[in-house]
């Protein structure tokens, strides 16, 4: 699907690490800034919040700065989304940008001001999250790389990798499955079991497809 | 980037529930205002031309688009008459170039229509002289809609199996 002029290819692919991916924000230039952008990408339930819990630690042992942002944690956006995804009227392009907005807001309030001053910014989960859903709802791809083309290459990106088998169990041990990680909207069955697996494969699909056209190191976040 | 987001994720959502479903119809759809709204108001806040132009890439383009235009003037005079409280992000307040609302709506709408006479050209834009009277321009929009719409071929449609 990706084609070199593609402005976001794979995990960072053809990112240039701290610059905008694609056409970017005019009226915010962020050359030079001194602070370090990490993301950590994974699917649902593979334990993202643990290690970015445990690497902050690590970072602010070791005298960093550190901030943390997540994915529909913006105080602008996260009620908002919270309303739409109660009720019945979401559908697959408000979807998308409602995320993006999210996003948006995070990125100019959050994530720019901390590396402008030289923090280490830590994202549970980046673009690529969007990207992977939005492929499983059959969004147009070209336009969703586009529409993010405002996002920052971060320096660096983490992919939590995990078997659908491995996942299941550890979902279900936690927190149980809910309608939106189960892909429940997609109307794939009415069986949230059956769903939670199919959507989730398919998701695991997307990612392992931009993990596999950047140069990622491997390390499962299951024991094999 | 948060209110041309926001914007665009309203849009979206009415043009899969107010546009399409009536066009499907065969109906005729009069949208007050539409995504070039969006491009010239995004675009005077900074927000890059070519990047809202593909966000917005989702939008049917219309039949048929009138652009009504007045000097800054005359719709800040309008206002006035009408003791209309600007709001906030009409005046453009947000962008902070004057702590004055009227003022800073001159210097922000001023720029907006600087950048809708930039899409006339683009997109080809019909312009209607908005200082006329309003029967005036009205009857210039009927000729407009009965020269670039072929009503004869709208009608309403149930065509496809259910």
């Amino acid at each position: 699907m990706t084609s070199p002029s593609d402005p976001i290819e794979g995990l960072n692919g053809n990112g240039q690490a701290g610059r905008y991916y694609g056409r970017g924000i005019p009226y915010l230039p962020i050359d030079g800034y001194p602070g370090k952008l990490i993301a950590i990408e994974g699917t649902d339930g593979v334990g993202r919040s643990t290690q970015i819990q445990l690497l902050r630690e690590w970072l602010e042992v070791k005298g960093y700065g550190v901030i943390e942002t997540g994915w529909t944690r913006s105080p602008l956006m996260q009620p908002t989304i919270e309303i739409a995804k109660s009720s019945n009227t979401l559908n697959k392009l408000t979807f998308v940008l409602l995320y993006a907005t999210d996003f948006a807001d995070r990125l100019e309030k959050e994530i720019i001001p901390a590396l402008k001053a030289g923090f280490v910014v830590l994202s549970d989960r980046y673009i690529f999250t969007a990207l992977a859903r939005a492929g499983v709802r059959g969004v147009d791809r070209q336009w969703l790389r586009n529409v993010y083309g405002f996002a920052i290459a971060p320096h660096l990106v983490f992919y939590l990798n995990i078997d659908v088998k491995t996942l299941i169990g550890r979902v279900l041990e936690s927190r149980g499955m809910d309608f939106w990680e189960s892909g429940m909207d997609l109307k794939l069955g009415d069986d949230i079991y059956d769903s939670f697996r199919a959507y989730q494969l398919k998701l695991l699909r997307e990612y392992q497809s931009m993990a596999d056209s950047s140069n990622q190191r491997r390390n499962p976040a299951s024991p094999r | 980037m948060t209110f041309s987001l926001l914007h665009a994720t309203d849009f979206a959502d009415r043009l899969l529930y107010k546009i399409v479903p009536p066009l499907k119809a065969g109906m005729i759809v009069l949208a007050d205002r539409y995504a070039y709204t969006a491009f010239a108001r995004d675009a005077t806040r900074g927000v890059d031309r070519q990047w809202v132009r593909e966000l917005y890439s989702f939008a049917v383009r219309p039949d048929l688009t009138l652009y009504f235009r007045v000097p800054i003037d005359v719709s800040v005079d309008r206002l006035m008459a009408r003791r209309v409280k600007l709001k906030f992000y009409e005046a453009g307040m947000d962008l902070g170039w004057s702590a004055n609302p009227v003022e800073s709506f001159r210097l922000f709408q001023g720029k907006v229509l600087d950048e809708y006479d930039q899409l006339v050209q683009e997109f080809g834009l019909e312009v209607v002289d908005a200082k006329g009277s309003i029967t005036e321009q009205q009857r210039y929009v009927r000729t407009l809609v009965t020269q670039h719409v072929k009503m004869s071929r709208v009608e309403m449609v149930d065509d496809e199996p259910v």
